[in-house]
């Protein structure tokens, strides 16, 4: 990636020889979700990193994922810390459980991703929609021509379980 | 597990004062701070020949602060770290000691996390380029510490019930110790109601569930207990100590649940094997309390109640001066002031002497009221063992038990 992504004031950093987080943002920006899949034991990991957390394997190939999961937890920023997200509070910050993988290869372990909840033009979803249990899907935030955000976003889906939101 | 319990002792503790603008420099600060431990020791500069110290760029380096002092070292680390890193260094100089690389070691941190690199990571932090595994996070507005550790509160909240009234009673429990500590920031004692009055910052956390940020240097000197004996006040011996104790997938560990468990899951039976001790036996604690339910957490993890319970345990009196079992006596980074956890070792340290500087008028030289009403005492009678849970995030800490 030739230079850095400027977004909300930050600059997004992605150098070349950044093999972790490279590919993963490229194939973002052409709207897929792609996990490292482990070329031994095939399990997926989240974020890209070098070797099988599980079996230690050091060989690996992106794998696509469907995008769609459930909220695990969230939080609501009322006071942004960042300036370019001060203009943007109140804004929700989810950990979205994807729905591939889920409890493998042990009952605690799962794919989660963080990333706001937002509205299909990438506004933050309002504060009231967003509770735990609650099914998402993907959608991809384009910043530059080589890089999007992955984002989520509510569905029409029943939701997964117990819905709860904190109140007040 | 291996112990070296009783082996080794606290024999010195100092601090500045704590602030909102220091005007100097952190290797000033440093300097102060050593020089008081050392003093409080009953030492001299050549008694200590080792220095560890621990910081995030933000720091002078131990190079620096010895030879102000006057003190050659025979062995010095300066340590990347933040909160947990107290009790992991106060093991490491153990280790080094017991290893023959030095006798004495002076352990310190010094930061002005208020006027120069706001911890609460405002102003320079802010505006840092994104890379590398903070492009997992940060790019979605999620920074700061309220910000990283809120979505496992709020997992509690879903898998436990805990309420925001629960643990704000850490913050009324710690205000009223502060209350009983001329060194404190905030001596204001509050109310329940007055935490979750305050106005949200990230939800689930109002202001008043956060530290403070503040400017300081604090020091721990760490001996033999054969050279302790020498040393000017009863000894202090470790029984125990975690240090740095993660749970699985460190860099992203939201991929391993539950996450509403913390790293104390994991380090309770290395530090309570090494002591000897069950939860019960200890009678005094010393939370990380970078946030009201931090300590929750940390105090159910490590078995002070059982898992989940953790807010009917912080909200039921326990954890208050003249509780069964007090936590943060000198109110803790929620009200006296943040120092990455030094604090609360020292504050322990004072409260197995039976010295800690409250107002009572010979406090220092333990004579104590145990009268708890604001602007008073807060001497733990007959505090025998403490523990200290040390905090870096949700799935890294560390642990110290002491004894008198």
């Amino acid at each position: 990636m030739p230079q850095p992504v400027t977004y909300r004031g930050m600059s997004l950093v992605v150098p070349d020889n950044d093999s972790e987080w490279n590919e993963y943002f490229a194939h973002a920006r052409q709207h897929r979700l792609m996990l490292r899949a482990c070329a031994a034991c095939g399990l997926m990991r989240y974020p890209p990193t070098h070797a099988c957390p599980w079996c230690m394997d050091l060989g690996w190939t992106w794998k696509e994922v469907s995008g769609r999961g459930t909220i695990h937890s969230y939080e609501i920023v009322m006071h942004a810390i960042q300036p370019g997200f001060k203009e943007i509070t109140p804004y929700a910050v989810v950990l979205v459980e994807l729905d591939e993988q889920r409890g493998r290869p042990t009952p605690d372990e799962a794919l989660r991703i963080i990333a706001n909840l937002v509205t299909a033009d990438f506004t933050p979803e309002a504060e009231g929609a967003v509770a735990i249990g609650k099914r998402v899907r993907v959608l991809f935030q384009d910043l530059a021509d080589h890089f999007a955000l992955p984002q989520f976003t509510l569905t029409d889906e029943p939701a997964e379980g117990r819905v709860w939101r904190l109140s007040g | 597990m291996n112990s070296l319990r009783d082996k080794y002792c606290i024999v010195g503790v100092g601090e500045t004062e704590y602030s909102r603008g220091s005007g100097r420099s952190t290797r000033a600060m440093a300097v102060e701070a050593v020089r008081k431990a050392i003093l409080d020791a009953g030492l001299t500069a050549g008694d200590v020949d080792g220095m560890m110290d621990y910081q995030s760029g933000d720091s002078t380096l131990a190079p620096h602060v010895a030879p102000d002092l006057g003190i050659r070292l025979n062995f010095y680390m300066d340590v990347m770290g933040g909160g947990s890193s107290t009790e992991a260094l106060v093991g490491l100089a153990m280790g080094a000691i017991e290893a023959g690389m030095c006798r004495t070691v002076a352990i310190y941190r010094s930061m002005n996390g208020y006027s120069e690199f706001r911890i609460g990571g405002t102003g320079a932090r802010a505006a840092q380029p994104v890379r590398g595994l903070d492009l997992a996070q940060v790019p979605f507005g999620m920074r700061s510490a309220g910000q990283n550790f809120a979505l496992t509160f709020m997992r509690h909240m879903y898998d436990y019930g805990t309420t925001s009234e629960q643990v704000a009673h850490v913050k009324a429990a710690h205000s009223k110790h502060a209350s009983q500590n001329p060194k404190a920031l905030l001596k204001e004692r509050v109310t329940v109601q007055d935490v979750v009055n305050s106005r949200w910052i990230v939800k689930p956390l109002h202001l008043l569930d956060c530290c403070l940020e503040t400017d300081n240097a604090t020091c721990i000197i760490v001996t033999s207990a054969e050279r302790a004996r020498d040393c000017r006040h009863r000894p202090i011996h470790v029984m125990g100590v975690a240090g740095r104790v993660s749970k699985p997938r460190l860099d992203f560990h939201w991929a391993h649940g539950p996450i509403s468990r913390v790293a104390g899951y994991y380090a309770r039976d290395i530090v309570f094997g090494q002591a000897g001790i069950a939860p019960e036996d200890v009678d005094v604690t010393g939370s990380y309390d970078a946030f009201t339910f931090t300590t929750m957490l940390q105090l159910e993890e490590y078995g002070f109640c059982k898992k989940g319970e953790g807010g009917a345990y912080v909200s039921s009196g326990v954890i208050e001066l003249g509780g069964k079992r007090p936590n943060n006596t000198s109110g803790g980074h929620l009200c006296e002031g943040y120092t990455h956890g030094m604090s609360m070792v020292i504050e322990n340290v004072r409260q197995l002497r039976g010295t800690v500087d409250d107002y009572c008028p010979r406090g220092t030289e333990g004579v104590h009221t145990y009268d708890y009403s604001p602007g008073r005492c807060r001497q733990v009678k007959d505090a025998e063992i403490s523990m200290n849970l040390g905090w870096a995030m949700p799935p890294l800490g560390s642990a110290l038990v002491m004894r008198r």
